[in-house]
């Protein structure tokens, strides 16, 4: 659980990461940013998916 | 420029220290995921960082070795070694500020605490603008930390000021100060022939909000006993009268 949780995080830190990069101008969204971006959230999903139901929420 | 009149911030002058102020400092990014070393080191980079970057805790360390980067942020989850690990080889080798990445809250107390003695962690998810600044923020606190203990004496006739260590000589023998006595020869001492105005002291040596205009004087009477041959007449520090005090070299 504590690694999953981790792992979570880890995909949030490439998304949110690049996300803020391309707010403040730091790097262009270019395609391959943003698949990467993409890959990050579409990981998040598969990750949450595997948080057993009634699983403390930490 | 004599060493009696060095300010506190005249370290940056140190001859030894002006390498690492004009120098373009390194900072050496340790993760796995190359879409967020990409965004630190552009950040980095924009800041005026040289940078490199390893994904792994070999590539890590023989890049530590051959780049000597004065300062890393680690990535304490990697492939094959652990970031724990990595640290504790750098550390080996060089002591080097280390920034852990982590994503486990469960960690940061072991990471930052005396076991690994990392020097600061950033949680994830971070803002890189925010690691930015931590970066900056402990170079600052650690080249402050490198200061060579010879600078940080000052010398004033027979008085002997270690700024680090807070230890004073009279002739080469200890004198004993309370915490604001020391603060207040500090001041004088770093304006050796200039007078001080009452309120100029009390600004400096109150520091902690514990000094009053009407004790500044008893504070100054203690110091005078213990540094003074003759308290009622002073030679190190003078009283100018209506004004303030002023710190003299008698010699």
């Amino acid at each position: 659980m504590s690694s999953l949780v981790h792992e979570i995080r880890n995909q949030l830190a490439v998304a949110v990461a690049n996300v803020e990069a391309f707010r403040d101008g730091v790097l262009e969204p270019t395609p391959a940013r943003l698949t990467a971006v993409l890959d990050a959230l579409q990981q998040i999903e598969t990750l949450l998916r595997e948080i057993p139901p009634g699983e403390p929420q930490r | 420029m004599d060493a009696t009149e060095r300010g506190p911030a005249a370290w940056v002058t140190e001859p030894g220290e002006i390498v690492t102020v004009v120098t373009r400092r390194t900072v050496l990014v340790v993760d796995d995921e190359p879409a967020l070393v990409e965004v630190l080191e552009q950040y980095l980079r924009d800041d005026g960082f040289d940078v490199v970057s390893a994904g792994d805790g070999p590539l890590a360390l023989e890049l530590f070795e051959r780049r000597r980067p004065d300062l890393v942020l680690l990535d304490i989850n990697l492939p094959s070694w652990p970031g724990t690990e990595v640290l504790r080889r750098m550390r080996a080798l060089r002591d080097v500020p280390i920034i852990m990445l982590t994503g486990r809250v469960d960690e940061i107390d072991r990471v930052v605490g005396l076991e690994l003695g990392a020097d600061d962690y950033v949680g994830k998810p971070f803002s890189p603008r925010e690691v930015v600044a931590r970066v900056k923020s402990v170079l600052r606190r650690t080249e402050r930390r490198e200061v060579p203990s010879k600078s940080n004496e000052r010398r004033v006739g027979a008085i002997t000021i270690d700024l680090a260590a807070h230890d004073v000589q009279l002739d080469g023998k200890p004198v004993t100060l309370t915490p604001t006595q020391f603060k207040i020869l500090e001041v004088l001492s770093s304006h050796v022939g200039q007078t001080l105005t009452r309120d100029q002291l009390l600004q400096r040596v109150s520091v902690d909000g514990d000094v009053f205009d009407r004790t500044l004087d008893r504070h100054i009477a203690n110091l005078r006993a213990r540094i003074e041959t003759e308290p009622a007449n002073p030679r190190y520090i003078v009283t100018v009268f209506g004004v303030g005090y002023k710190m003299v070299d008698p010699s």
